[in-house]
């Protein structure tokens, strides 16, 4: 399926989850679509780290559902990942696996055994519970529901095709979207995150 | 276990809950080892256990987000593998986070693999202009409570750097 129609869909079913994009496609193609500024991270400036990033998050806000996106060009630096998201085992993280088959945002370079990997038995064999892997618009929309509204951490596999051109990144630089999201959350969960005067 | 070493190591789980810090993410270092069981032992903290380094620092810096106070647990060697994270999530993004490291390689280190760190641990720190402090005494644990507060002043990562002496129990 194509990133973008993959995207638009989920983006239309985004509420109040949290979202996290890993470097490259996701956080440009998200905001392409989105334009969002508050309720998104985009986590450009890392590769591979963005599902502990949302792990550190969805463990301190528990009723708010966090949604990672990490690109497989990410994964495949740590897909170790996968064994601190199943020993955390958190109910509101849901962690989508970007899987176009080479490093997108490097003018799509190959990536190593790119058409053999299989990253949902990858998650299997460690232990996560709910896997799904979607290769077409159809089967996501059929199973979106099932796969991410229910409690219970996820990893879901998006198989996309390559974007096949260089996107726009975030406008933002990296204190502003640190604040603009930090004040979101704490406004929606409730708790503090910038300190006054500390003593 | 080697004489003294726990009450370190309780003195440092005290130290860290002052700080009110919840989560404490932890790769190995026989130096810290009891260090991270005490942790784990500990109904205050709840310890994530990482398959590398690199992850410790993803986690603490989104628990940030959710106004979680975090600790990054680790030796020196995966310290040294941290730079990446640690300058792109860290420094971009201007997110606080105390990390404490094993200064290995450093006097009475006995280990030759862990030569490098004593001549690059530091010199790589200064070269990222991160600030770090170092523990050389058990009188000086309490420096932990003044590292965390500084990095959320300073918005950046602080590191404080444990001697063998101190870990170990000896003098």
């Amino acid at each position: 399926m194509k990133l973008r129609e993959c995207f638009e869909y989920i983006a239309g079913r985004w509420k109040s989850e949290l979202v996290i994009l890993s470097a490259g496609n996701c956080s440009e193609m998200w905001w392409e679509v989105t334009r969002d500024s508050e309720r998104a991270f985009y986590l450009e400036a890392s590769m591979s780290l963005a599902s502990m990033f949302g792990a550190g998050i969805a463990l301190g806000v528990p009723r708010t559902p966090v949604w990672v996106f990490s690109g497989d060009g990410a994964f495949c630096m740590n897909p170790g990942m996968l064994m601190v998201e199943r020993q955390m085992n958190l109910p509101n993280l849901k962690h989508f696996l970007v899987s176009n088959r080479c490093y997108g945002s490097t003018y799509e370079a190959r990536l190593p055994n790119a058409s053999a990997n299989d990253y949902a038995s990858m998650a299997r064999a460690m232990g996560i519970e709910r896997v799904y892997r979607f290769d077409s618009l159809d089967a996501l929309k059929r199973d979106f529901a099932s796969a991410v509204a229910q409690p219970g951490h996820v990893f879901t596999v998006l198989e996309v095709e390559p974007v096949g051109k260089k996107l726009e990144e975030p406008p933002m630089d990296g204190p502003e979207m640190k604040y603009r999201f930090g004040r979101y959350i704490e406004r929606l969960a409730g708790v503090r995150i910038f300190d006054g005067s500390l003593f | 276990m080697v004489e003294g070493v726990s009450n370190v190591a309780a003195r440092i789980v005290e130290e860290t809950a002052k700080c009110g810090i919840k989560l404490v993410a932890s790769l190995p270092d026989t130096w810290i080892s009891d260090l991270i069981e005490a942790f784990d032992k500990d109904e205050r903290f709840i310890h994530v256990p990482v398959n590398r380094e690199e992850s410790a620092i993803g986690l603490c810096s989104g628990a940030f987000f959710s106004g979680t106070g975090a600790l990054a647990l680790m030796g020196a060697s995966g310290f040294m593998t941290c730079v990446y994270a640690l300058t792109k999530i860290n420094y971009t993004y201007q997110i606080p986070l105390l990390l404490l490291v094993t200064l290995r390689g450093g006097l009475g280190d006995r280990a030759k693999y862990h030569v490098s760190n004593g001549l690059y641990l530091k010199p790589l720190m200064d070269s990222i202009s991160m600030p770090y402090t170092i523990v050389d005494s058990p009188e000086k644990v309490s420096v932990i409570s003044t590292a965390y507060a500084h990095s959320r002043v300073i918005s950046r990562p602080v590191v404080v750097g444990f001697t063998r002496g101190v870990l170990r129990g000896e003098r």
